[in-house]
Formats: structure tokens, sequence, C-alpha cells
């Protein structure tokens, strides 16, 4: 390996990663003759060994770059820590072990690049959907997902717009954090909402989440890499949950990833005749469980039931109206209208309707509410964003 | 012996800047020949033919002699056929056919017709005011156009119908006659804010838009009533004053969208362009001298943008900088014009290519990619300049059926008359809150609301650069509450009206 690629390597790995291994796996993936599932395929299997077996099989079939591939690497290399992205070949400590377990058979990926945090191997919670989602699963996998990430369970998704991106939102002050794991390499900025200045990827960041790609910095986010992103949310979830999908959705692949691996599948019911019902009601009839409150996921980490279901509305006492904390900053028939919807959005709107109050006031209240962090915006409208008691 | 040289004054228009221009005639020994020199254009070109063969017909005499007509300042463009009266007028002083006194002080603008007949010509009106402005005390025009040209104060306006009527009025044989103004229609509101039923969103940033003049911008599926709230916020503004009138009449004249025998209308303008306008017909543009586009066209009035993400990309571009300057500055070969372009624009949108995502009755038939796509088109800076943001949603069929549920346009517009008046006494006559500098408006934010807002955008993802936008929006917000300050609760409510930058697709 040449002098000058040695020291940017070394900056991008980190000290527990090996950069000539490095440098010969992004040899093997540079080279056009070759790809991510040629070097599994090349790699003898070592099943039963451990990381260092891994290591050595890799190390057996890569090569240190030829002259003419050095700078290619130093390029990738460059936009990598340009972007602030960290990288991990299979065979180093760095790369986490349940993604490791899947290698060769369930195509664990020979390298990792991620932004922010590393990948933990805490428990995880993956919550996953469509990204034509409804108010219902957007509201749904939001309450799932801040549940139980205060509980200080990781949440991790795709990163789309839809659930997805509810479940990251959800998540995002919470101790547990949330991990996104991308389609596409780190220099390709989509979706493209999410991943613009200010986007939702750059608020992730922020708050000491991460963001994760087994692919080179300018991958697109092609139907066949965001479909092959999947395995890995499956492999690096204790529990996948399925929030809403339509009969071809990406949701199904992460379920069957996840299944394959003895990882624990749970389905979100919906409404019968919505067209998002089609995926979670084939996993429920496939033998997945259900999902009816964040307690289900935190059972199956084995983590106490932290939170409570919501009760029925006819549990509910018409004069404890308020939030958790019992102080909310919404008017009191406000909170009781998002309080009858939850987690359902109510548009604007109709809730001026339903409560008679003129619009400066009440989007001045729900502004409040919002920074308070009371309520969040939703596509169709506002919601509460804890369940209320 | 050769006669003196005799000269008309007429109008060249770039633009809107109406610039003098001597007409010089002089007869001279030689063969009898016409010869018209100061950059013609092909139509200023042919006017010797029009004006001689309009002339004879008329019973004046065309000279024998050689005759030369120039155009000064020769180094000006002249387009078009509005200074064929001038050269007219000239020719018969020139010819001895009238005094030389008789031009004194004279303007003309008009087109003459073979048979001798005085023709309107778009633009009369900025003319006639650069004339008065360049010391003219009489101003021929042709007939038709005399009520445009006489909204004009402090000159005389004399209309006519041919050369003959020229010849008899200069030689004081028959009286000139002298055009009036039509006196200005009051504005008649015919489309209501009360036909509106809910949307109580919508009505309030309707009222905001019109009271500080904020861009806005209206989402939604079809049928939601996008275009029926942006004529109501039409109907909400206030009667333009006279001068904004005639300046909004004089770009009307130039693009020729505007009869000249029409009362001056104080009613502000309102433009709605297809969306498949293109950037010179939204911007203006044209070979030579640029024609007014859409936005100049809507000045001080409402250009309405329906479909805003089916137009390309680099025509919305093009509205960025015209939006932020209130003019429109086009440089083409010939010339740099300015119109003046303070408008509000309204841009509607659906939420996504089909239109009825988040419809309850219709399904959405678009990919989600497609729809990210979509949605991408509208960041960045045009959705920057769109202050007030809304989301509709579908009336549902009892709303509709009901009684009317809000405001009438008399009572909101009386609000808005009145937050008006407070910015205009602020900030200083016609200006209006979106026009004004962030540091004027920070100067009236109690502290607290500052913080509050610092806090909201913090919490909510709104980018930065909203920050000042919010204020002004916010602004407004106290102005309609009558308030001097601006309090935190009015920041609230202009937070509300900004779409979240990571817009959930439902």
């Amino acid at each position: 390996m040449s002098a000058s690629l040695e020291d940017p390597l070394a900056r991008l790995a980190g000290p527990t990663v090996d950069p000539r291994r490095l440098a010969g796996v992004l040899a093997w993936l540079v080279d056009p003759a070759r790809s991510i599932a040629g070097l599994r395929r090349a790699v003898p299997t070592t099943d039963g060994g451990g990381m260092e077996a891994v290591a050595a099989g890799i190390d057996a079939v890569v090569r240190p770059p030829e002259a003419h591939i050095a700078p290619v690497i130093a390029a990738l290399v460059e936009v990598w820590l340009g972007l602030g992205v960290r990288v991990a070949t299979i065979g180093d400590s760095a790369y986490p072990d349940r993604l490791r377990a899947g290698w060769p058979h369930l195509d664990a990926p020979p390298l990792l690049a991620w932004r922010g945090q590393p990948p933990t191997t805490g428990p995880t919670v993956a919550i996953v959907g469509a990204r034509r989602a409804t108010g219902y699963g957007t509201g749904v996998a939001a309450w799932l997902a801040s549940a139980v990430a205060d509980a200080g369970a990781r949440v991790l998704s795709g990163g789309a717009v839809g659930i997805d991106a509810a479940a990251h939102l959800a998540a995002l002050e919470a101790p547990g954090g949330t991990t996104v794991v991308l389609g596409c390499g780190h220099a390709v900025r989509y979706p493209r909402p999410h991943a613009g200045p200010g986007g939702l990827f750059e608020r992730i960041l922020d708050h000491g989440g991460s963001l994760i790609s087994e692919q080179l910095p300018h991958a697109p986010a092609s139907p066949y890499n965001v479909r092959a992103r999947n395995r890995i949310v499956a492999a690096l979830a204790d529990v996948v949950v399925v929030v809403e999908g339509g009969a071809r959705s990406g949701a199904l692949v992460t379920a069957t990833e996840a299944a394959e691996r003895g990882t624990t599948v749970l389905a979100v019911p919906g409404d019968v005749r919505a067209p998002g019902s089609v995926a979670p009601h084939r996993l429920l009839a496939d033998g997945a469980g259900p999902c009816t409150s964040p307690a289900d996921l935190l059972e199956v980490l084995g983590a106490p039931p932290a939170v409570d279901g919501p009760r029925r509305p006819d549990e509910l006492d018409p004069d404890a109206q308020d939030g958790p904390s019992g102080v909310t900053v919404l008017p009191r028939d406000v909170h009781a209208e998002l309080a009858a919807a939850w987690p359902r959005p109510v548009p604007i709107d109709e809730l001026a309707d339903r409560t008679g109050r003129a619009a400066p006031a009440l989007l001045g209240a729900l502004t409040r509410a919002r920074v308070a962090g009371e309520t969040a915006d939703d596509a169709s409208g506002v919601r509460l964003r804890r369940a209320p008691r | 012996m050769s006669r003196p040289v005799a000269t008309v004054h007429a109008v060249a228009l770039v633009g809107l800047d109406p610039r003098p221009v001597r007409v010089e005639a002089v007869c001279t020994q030689g063969l009898p020949t016409t010869r018209l020199i100061g950059l013609p254009d092909s139509a200023v070109r042919e006017a010797a033919d029009r004006v001689r063969t309009g002339a004879v017909r008329s019973g004046a005499s065309w000279p024998k002699d050689k005759l030369v007509v120039n155009l000064a300042p020769a180094d000006l463009p002249k387009v078009g056929t509005g200074f064929d009266l001038a050269i007219a007028c000239a020719v018969l002083a020139a010819s001895g056919q009238i005094p030389d006194e008789a031009l004194d002080g004279l303007w003309a603008v008009g087109e003459v017709g073979l048979d001798g007949t005085v023709r309107a010509v778009p633009g009369v009106l900025p003319a006639a005011a650069g004339a008065r402005q360049h010391g003219a005390r009489t101003l021929l025009v042709p007939d038709a156009a005399g009520p445009e040209a006489a909204l004009v104060e402090g000159l005389r306006v004399v209309p006519v119908s041919d050369l003959a009527e020229v010849v008899a009025v200069l030689l004081e044989q028959a009286p000139a006659r002298r055009s009036v103004a039509v006196p200005p229609v009051e504005t008649i509101v015919v489309d209501d804010l009360r036909d509106v039923r809910g949307q109580a969103v919508a009505r309030r940033a309707v009222e905001l838009a019109a009271a500080g003049g904020h861009h806005l911008l209206l989402a939604g599926p079809p049928g939601c009533g996008k275009t029926m709230l942006a004529r109501r916020l039409h109907g909400l503004l206030p009667e333009l004053e006279v001068d904004q009138a005639l300046e909004v009449a004089a770009v009307h004249s130039l693009a020729g969208e505007r009869r000249p025998d029409e009362p001056l209308s104080l009613t502000p303008p309102m433009r709605e362009p297809h969306h498949t306008v293109s950037a010179a017909g939204l911007i203006g543009g044209g070979t030579g001298i640029p024609r007014p586009g859409e936005l100049a066209l809507a000045n001080h009035g409402v250009l309405l943008l329906d479909e805003l993400l089916e137009t390309p990309r680099w025509v919305l571009d093009a509205l960025r900088q015209p939006l932020e300057r209130g003019e429109v500055v086009i440089t083409r070969s010939r010339a740099t014009v300015r119109y003046p372009a303070s408008v509000l624009l309204v841009a509607a949108t659906n939420p996504c290519p089909c239109g009825h995502l988040g419809s309850p009755t219709r399904s959405c038939t678009c990919r989600p990619d497609r729809i990210e796509r979509y949605r991408a088109r509208l960041s960045g800076p045009l959705l920057d300049r769109l202050d007030v943001q809304v989301e509709l949603r579908p009336v549902d069929r009892d709303r509709l059926v009901g009684p009317a549920d809000g405001e009438d346009t008399a009572t909101v517009a009386a609000r808005v008359r009145n937050a008006r008046a407070r910015a205009a006494d602020r900030w200083g006559p016609g200006r209006l809150t979106r026009d004004v500098p962030s540091e004027p408006v920070r100067a009236t934010v109690v502290a607290p609301a500052l913080r509050a807002l610092a806090s909201a955008i913090d919490h909510l993802g709104l980018s930065a650069r909203g920050f000042d936008r919010c204020l002004r929006v916010a602004r407004t917000v106290a102005d309609l509450d009558d308030s001097e300050v601006v309090r935190t609760e009015h920041v609230d409510e202009a937070v509300a009206y900004r779409l979240p930058d990571v817009v959930a697709v439902p």
C-alpha cells in the first residue's frame, strides 16, 4: 500500500480497524468486475469461526490496491472523511457482532460505514413500514418509538419518509436514540427532504444518533440497494415491528430476513380495509405476534414493561385530561380532542371546528404545545406525542 | 433659401421609462426624396410612407424638395408606430403648411393611417406622463386614447381624429377639443370571503397575507378552494392610491392590456398566468425593448401561480430576485428595462403529482419517491420567500351545503385596512411589512417573544433563515391585533404558518 493512502485510511478507520484490510476490501469493491456479493462468495465459509477466522478469510482473498487503483480509493476516502464517516470491515472489532453472525449465508456486508455514533449492540427495536403511511400509522410508529427509546432501547429504521421518519423523529431526543440504515452511500442526498441541510438526518446526528450504510459513498438509492439494506435492519434488531405496508412493501422483506435469523417479528394490526394494512395482516396470518402497545416490544427485549398501553376511552377520567406530568400547555378542550383521537392526528381546521376556537388563538396554543414537546406535526394534522392518561 | 428646422417632440418608451425624442424635419434642395434617420426600427422607417400618403389624402401637400427627418437623440432605438403623428406635424411645419409657433411646446403620440386617420398606440399613458415631466404643454393624441392621456394632470391633451383635424387645430381654424379623464371607478367585491366554508386557518392566512403583503403558499388537493381563497385575498386588498393606479394603468397600457377609454381602476390587479407560462412571459421579455410580463402586470396586486410545481424550476427561480427587490430588471441587447413589480405572490400547489394525496375520498396513485421529488422542488429559496404557508384539506359535503359560517369580506377588509394603516404609520406611507428590513421589525418585538421564536425554530427543526420571516408575519399578526409591540402570542401564531421542513408523506 502506498504511503499516501495509509494516513487517510487510518483516519477513516479508527484505532480498532486494520487499514490494510480496509484498503484491500475497498480495492475489491472499486473494481468494476467485482461487487459486495462477489466478495461474500469469494471468502471461504468459516462457519463457527470467530472474528479472526473471518478476517483471515478476507485477507486471503483481497489484495493491496494496485498503483492505478490507489488514487480512486484515495478519492473515495476523501469523500468519506469530508462527510465525517467512519468505516469498519467485517473482520474488525468495531463491526457489530450480530451483523457478522449472518456471515456468509445471510449476506452480512463486508464493510460498514457510519456517521455519528458507531453501530451499537444494545437492545434495539426496528420499526419499519410504508412510505405512504396514514396518520394512524405514523401516530402508532411514533408512539412505539418514543416509548421504547424512553425505556433505553435503540430505535432502528430505514430513514425513508412515512413510518420510518415518524419513528426516527419520535426517538430523536429519548435516551435510547435512533439509528438509520441508509439504502444509498453517504454522499447521496436521499431521500431529499431528509438528507438536506436542516433535515431529519442532520437532526439525528445532532442528537447523537447514527446513520449506517454498507455502500461506497456515491452508490445510488437504487431499488436493489434499498431492498438490500433491509437485511441489515433485520440483522441489527432484537425485534422487528411492521407498522404499515402494502402487498409489496419493503417492510415484508425486513420481516422475512428477521424471521430467517430467528428474530421476533411483530405486526401492528390496522384497518382491515386500508391498503396499508396488507403487509402487517399477512404477517399476523403467517404467525407474527400482534403489537398493540410498546409493552409488547419491551417484553421481547426482556425489559420490564415500563410503559403502559393506552387506556380504553371509558377508563379515561374526564377531569384528568392533562399529560403525564400533570400539566399541559394546551387548553383543556383542545387536549381532550387530541386525546380522543390519539394516536391519530387531527387536522387543525377540524380542531378549530370542534372546539369553536378562533384560528389565531388555536394556532398559537398549538405552537406552544409543539415547542413544549407535547404535540407533533403530522402530514394530516396534529397529534399528541405521548399516550394520554 | 431653405426653411428653418421644424421640431416636434414625441416619446420613446424604454420599458416604462419615457425618453423625450425630438422629431426634426427640414426641407433642403435636392431630389424629392424622404430620408428618415435616427435609429428607426422597421415600423418607424415605414412611417414615411404612411405619413406621406395620409397627409396627401387629408388635403395637405408633401414637400417637392429633399426632406430629412431626424429622430434625436440618434443613438436611442425608436420602436413602433407612435412617432407617426410627430413626424407628420414636423413635416407640415417644415414645408410651411403650419406656422412654427404652433409647434411651441407641442408633443404628439399616435399612428397615422393611409387615409390620414390618427390611430391609437399602446403606452399612451406612460408617454403622456413623460411628456408632462419633460415640459410639454400640449399633447396631441389619437381620439380613442384621449381619456387615458388625460389621466395625467397638468397637461393639455388634445384628441385628434385625422391629419386634417391636426392641421385645422394647429392653424387655429378649428377649436381644439379637450380630453377629460373618466373618473376612477370604485372597487366592486364580487368574491366574498363569506362563500368560503370552514377552512379557519386558511381564512386567517389570507387575512394575514392581505394585511402584511406576505407571499402565500396554499397546498392542498384539487377542489379544496385554493383559487377561491386567492380570489378572496384579492378582494381583501385595499383600493390603490391614485399614483399606484396610474402606475398599474401605465404598464397595462404599454402591454396593450387596457382599453384607452377605460376609467382608471383603483382595484389592484390580479393575474393568473397558466402554469405553462415561460420565463419571458412571467418576467417580461421579447426582442428589442423587453415588454412587461405577468409580474409587472400584477404590480400592486396579486400574482396567482396555480399548480406551482408544474411550472419548470428555472422559471420559478427567475421569480426570486424580482420578489426580493419589488421590481423586474431585464437586460436585452437594445436596452435595460425596469418594471415595478411589487406583487403579492399566491402560490397554489397540489400535495402530489396526481393531487389526491391526503384526500379522504380519492386515493393517490403516485409512487412515494415521485411525491418526494415533487415536494423537493418546492424546497429551497422560493419556499423561503413564501412567508405564510398553509395546507388545505377538502371541505366535507355537509359543510358545503350548510349555512355560511365565517366573516364576510367587508369585516375582514376593515381589519386589513386598519393593520395596513398601522404598518404605514410605522414604516412610512405605502410600505408593507413584507418589504421592511429585519432590524426595524426586531426593534418592535419584546425580548421574551424573540426568545420564544428562537426556541421554536430550534425545537421544530425550522430553518434559521425563517427567523426574520416569522418575525415579519408576527409583526402583521400584532398589527391585526392592534398592538404596537410584538408579543409572544403573536410569534406563536406566526410560527404555525411555516410548514415543517421535514414533511412526512401521509
